[in-house]
C-alpha cells in the first residue's frame, strides 16, 4: 500500500530532520557567549569551584563528546536538567507545553475561521469591497510586529473597556482538575462553567493576536488560489454548462482551494505550536516560547536544546498529519 | 454605450434566406454581433473591436462549421453566444438568437438555464475542462439535475448511460473515476456526454480535437457528429483546420479578425472560394496542389481602435484601392455571402 510506504518514509525523514535540528543546536548554544557554570555557583564564586561545576558537568570536554553523551541520554526519553529551575527539564516542558498547545490551537482556530472565509469571498470579484478590505486587512496583518499588536490590544480591550482581564497567566480564577493539561478544555470536562470562562478571558487577547498576524498570510495565499482556480478551465466549463454560481463557488471551487490552504495552515499550527515567543511574552503567558528564552539568556543548555527539538518535531508531525489527510482526500493522489 | 463610434457593416441584404431552411427559424441566429474590449476611460480612443458585425447563422439539425486562424474571433464568438465574455468586454450592438429568443441583454438566470439545457459547449483541452476533485460521473449527474428534476440517483443513472453511450467501456465503474485517471480521448468523450446530457438543440464544439492524438482527433469528432446528429441537434464546430471542417460539415463560416469573410456551403466555400482570404487560408493548408508551404504574408492587423477597411488589405493579392474606403459589406453572391468587393 503506497500511504503506509509514504509514512514510514516521512518517518524515516522525521529522524533525519531532528538529527540535523539538534546537532545545529547543540553547538549553537555551546558556541554562545556566557557561562553556564556561573549560573550555578554565582559570580562571587572563586576560580576553582567554577572549574569543578564545568567538569562536573562535562563542559570542559571535546564537543563532538559532549554531544554524544547528550544524545545517549535523550535516546532514554531524558533531556537533561535546567540548571536554571533545577528540575528535569522533562518536568519544566511537560507544565508549560499545554499552555502553549492551548494557546496555538486556538489561535489556529481563530486564524482558519476568519481567514479562509474572506480568502474565498474577496476573490470572487476584483475591487469588490471585500476584494479591497482584504487587501487592507492583509496588508496590516503581515507588516504588524506580533508584541506591537498585543500591547495594542492589552491597551484597548483589557485596560481602556476593561472587556478582557489583565495578562497574568492561564487564568484568574482556579485551575481545573489536570486531564489534557488544556485549561478550557479540562474545565469542560470537569464541567466547571466558572473555570472556562476565566481561562477563555485570559486566552482570548494573546490568541487574537495571533490569529491576526498568522491569519493575514492564511488570507493572501486563499485568495491568491481561489483566484486562480475560478479562472481555470473547469470552472468556466461548469460554468458554460448552467451550474449555479452558489455551486461553481462551494462545490467545485472551495474544494480545491482547500487542499493547498490546509497544507499552508498545518505549518501556521506547527509553528504557534514550537512557541510563540513575543505573544508569550507580552501576556505573560508560561508556553514553551517563554521558557526558550528565559533558558537561552541564562545559558541554560537542555531546556533550549530541547525546546528547539521539540517545536521541530511538532512542525514536522503536524505537516506528516496533513500529509496523510491529503492522501485520503485529494484524489489525485489515490490511483 | 452608442454603437456610433463604431463602424457600422451594412447589410443590404440581411433578410435574405441564406440557409437551406429558408423560412424555418434558426437555432442559432447571430446578427450584426459588435464586441469591444476596453474600460470606458479608454474606449473613445483605444477600444479594441475583437468582434465586428459578425453574422452566422445555424439551421436546425445543420452543422456549421467556424474556420479561422488563432485571434480571428471564433472562441470570442462562442462566448458571446452563451453570454460569458471574459471580464472587460461587452457587446457593444446586435442580436444573439437562440431558437428565436434574445440572448442579448436576456437575464443571467434565464441564460443559465439556456447553457448546458438548449445550448452546450464543450472545450478544447479535456482533461482541464473537468473538475480534478469531482467524479466524472458526479459531474455529469449535477448538470442533469440543474437543468431538470432528476433525483441525486436518477441522474446518477443518467449519468452512467450517457458514459456507455459515449463510448466509455465499464462507464459503471469510471463515472466514480477522477479525471486523472481518464485518457484525453476518454475526457473528451466524458466532456461530451456532460455537454449532450440536457438534450441541447444546439452544440458548440470548441477545438474539441486540439491537443489529442492524430489518432483520437478523427474518432472524436466521428462521435460528435454522429451523437449530434441522433439527437437531431446543431453543431458550431470552432476550428483552424479547414479540412475538418470540409469532412464533417455542411456549412463553412471563415472568420479573420473579428469579421466574417465568408460564409456558405462548405463544397462550394472551400472549392470555389469567392474572397481571397478563403483562397489564401485553403492554400496556406495544403489543400490546393502545390509544392512549396505556403504562408500568407504580413500579419493580422492590430484589433485597436476602429478599422475602416477591409481587414484582410494589407495581406491581400487582390488589394486595390476601393478596398480601402471602407469595410467591405457582407453580400450575397451566389449560394453564399461574401466580405470583399471583388467578390
Amino acid at each position: 500500500m503506497p500511504l503506509a510506504i509514504y509514512i514510514g518514509r516521512r518517518l524515516v525523514f522525521l529522524v533525519v530532520a531532528l538529527f540535523g535540528v539538534s546537532l545545529i543546536t547543540f553547538v549553537v548554544t555551546r558556541v554562545l557567549p556566557g557561562n553556564p557554570a556561573y549560573l550555578i555557583v554565582g559570580v562571587q564564586a572563586d576560580e576553582s569551584t567554577v572549574e569543578a561545576v564545568i567538569e562536573r558537568l562535562g563542559l570542559d570536554r571535546p564537543i563532538v563528546e559532549q554531544y554524544g553523551h547528550y544524545m545517549r541520554q535523550l535516546f532514554t526519553g531524558d533531556l537533561g536538567d535546567s540548571w536554571r529551575t533545577k528540575n528535569p527539564v522533562t518536568t519544566d516542558i511537560g507544565v508549560r507545553w499545554p499552555a502553549t498547545i492551548e494557546l496555538a490551537s486556538m489561535a489556529a482556530i481563530m486564524a482558519v475561521a476568519w481567514s479562509v472565509p474572506f480568502g474565498v469571498i474577496s476573490a470572487l470579484r476584483r475591487r469588490s469591497l471585500s476584494d479591497r478590505l482584504a487587501n487592507v486587512v492583509s496588508g496590516i496583518g503581515v507588516s504588524v510586529p506580533e508584541f506591537w499588536l498585543g500591547i495594542i490590544l492589552l491597551l484597548v480591550f483589557a485596560f481602556n473597556l476593561g472587556f478582557a482581564p489583565a495578562p497574568i497567566g492561564r487564568t484568574l480564577g482556579v485551575v481545573p482538575p489536570d486531564v489534557t493539561g488544556l485549561y478550557t478544555l479540562d474545565s469542560v470536562i470537569a464541567g466547571d462553567w466558572g473555570a472556562l470562562r476565566s481561562a477563555l478571558a485570559q486566552l482570548i487577547l494573546p490568541a487574537l493576536t495571533l490569529a491576526i498576524t498568522t491569519g493575514a498570510p492564511l488570507l493572501r495565499v486563499t485568495r491568491g488560489f481561489m483566484r486562480e482556480t475560478m479562472s481555470s478551465h473547469h470552472i468556466r466549463s461548469a460554468r458554460a454548462l448552467g451550474i449555479p454560481e452558489r455551486s461553481i463557488v462551494l462545490r467545485h471551487a472551495v474544494p480545491n482551494v482547500l487542499l493547498p490552504v490546509s497544507t499552508m495552515a498545518a505549518m501556521m499550527y506547527g509553528y504557534l505550536l514550537g512557541g510563540t515567543v513575543l505573544v508569550e511574552f507580552v501576556f505573560a503567558w508560561p508556553g514553551i516560547g517563554k521558557y526558550a528564552i528565559d533558558s537561552i539568556n541564562a545559558s541554560d543548555y537542555a531546556p533550549v536544546l530541547a525546546a528547539v527539538l521539540l517545536s521541530a518535531c511538532s512542525y514536522i508531525i503536524v505537516y506528516l498529519i496533513m500529509d496523510i489527510l491529503h492522501f485520503i482526500i485529494d484524489p489525485r493522489t489515490r490511483t | 454605450m452608442s454603437a456610433a463610434d463604431v463602424p457600422e457593416v451594412s447589410i443590404p441584404d440581411a433578410g435574405d434566406p441564406v440557409a437551406p431552411e429558408s423560412g424555418a427559424v434558426p437555432v442559432l441566429d447571430v446578427f450584426d454581433l459588435t464586441v469591444g474590449f476596453g474600460s470606458a476611460a479608454k474606449r473613445a480612443v483605444r477600444r479594441s473591436i475583437p468582434l465586428q458585425g459578425i453574422h452566422l447563422q445555424v439551421g436546425a439539425g445543420e452543422r456549421m462549421a467556424l474556420v479561422g486562424e488563432s485571434g480571428s474571433g471564433k472562441s470570442l464568438t462562442a462566448a458571446a453566444v452563451l453570454g460569458l465574455l471574459p471580464d472587460g468586454a461587452e457587446v457593444i450592438r446586435g442580436s444573439i438568437r437562440l431558437d428565436g429568443e434574445e440572448l442579448i441583454g436576456a437575464p443571467e438566470r434565464r441564460l443559465r438555464d439556456l447553457r448546458g439545457g438548449r445550448m452546450a459547449i464543450m472545450f478544447q483541452n479535456p482533461r482541464a475542462s473537468l473538475n480534478p476533485v469531482l467524479t466524472v460521473g458526479g459531474q455529469i449527474a449535477e448538470v442533469i439535475r440543474v437543468h431538470g428534476d432528476a433525483g441525486r440517483r436518477e441522474s446518477w443513472t443518467q449519468a452512467v448511460d450517457l458514459l456507455s453511450e459515449m463510448g466509455i467501456p465499464d462507464a459503471a465503474r469510471r463515472a466514480k473515476d477522477y479525471v486523472h485517471q481518464y485518457s484525453g480521448g476518454m475526457a473528451q468523450r466524458a466532456a461530451l456526454a456532460m455537454a449532450l446530457s440536457c438534450r441541447p438543440d444546439l452544440l458548440i464544439a470548441d477545438e474539441p480535437t486540439t491537443g489529442l492524438d492524430a489518432t483520437l482527433q478523427q474518432q472524436v469528432l466521428e462521435l460528435v457528429v454522429e451523437q449530434v446528429t441522433s439527437r437531431d441537434a446543431s453543431l458550431l464546430l470552432i476550428t483552424h483546420d479547414i479540412a475538418v471542417a470540409r469532412s464533417h460539415c455542411e456549412r463553412t463560416t471563415v472568420m479573420y479578425a473579428g469579421r466574417v469573410m465568408e460564409s456558405g456551403p462548405t463544397a462550394s466555400v472551400t472549392g470555389s472560394p469567392k474572397n481571397p482570404y478563403t483562397s489564401a487560408l485553403l492554400k496556406a493548408f495544403g489543400t490546393v496542389d502545390q509544392r512549396r508551404m505556403y504562408a500568407i504574408g504580413g500579419v493580422v492587423p492590430t484589433l485597436i481602435g476602429e478599422l475602416g477597411e477591409c481587414a484582410f488589405a494589407d495581406r491581400c493579392p487582390l488589394a486595390a484601392p476601393e478596398c480601402r474606403e471602407g469595410v467591405p459589406d457582407l453580400r450575397s453572391v451566389g449560394d453564399r455571402r461574401v466580405a470583399c468587393v471583388k467578390a
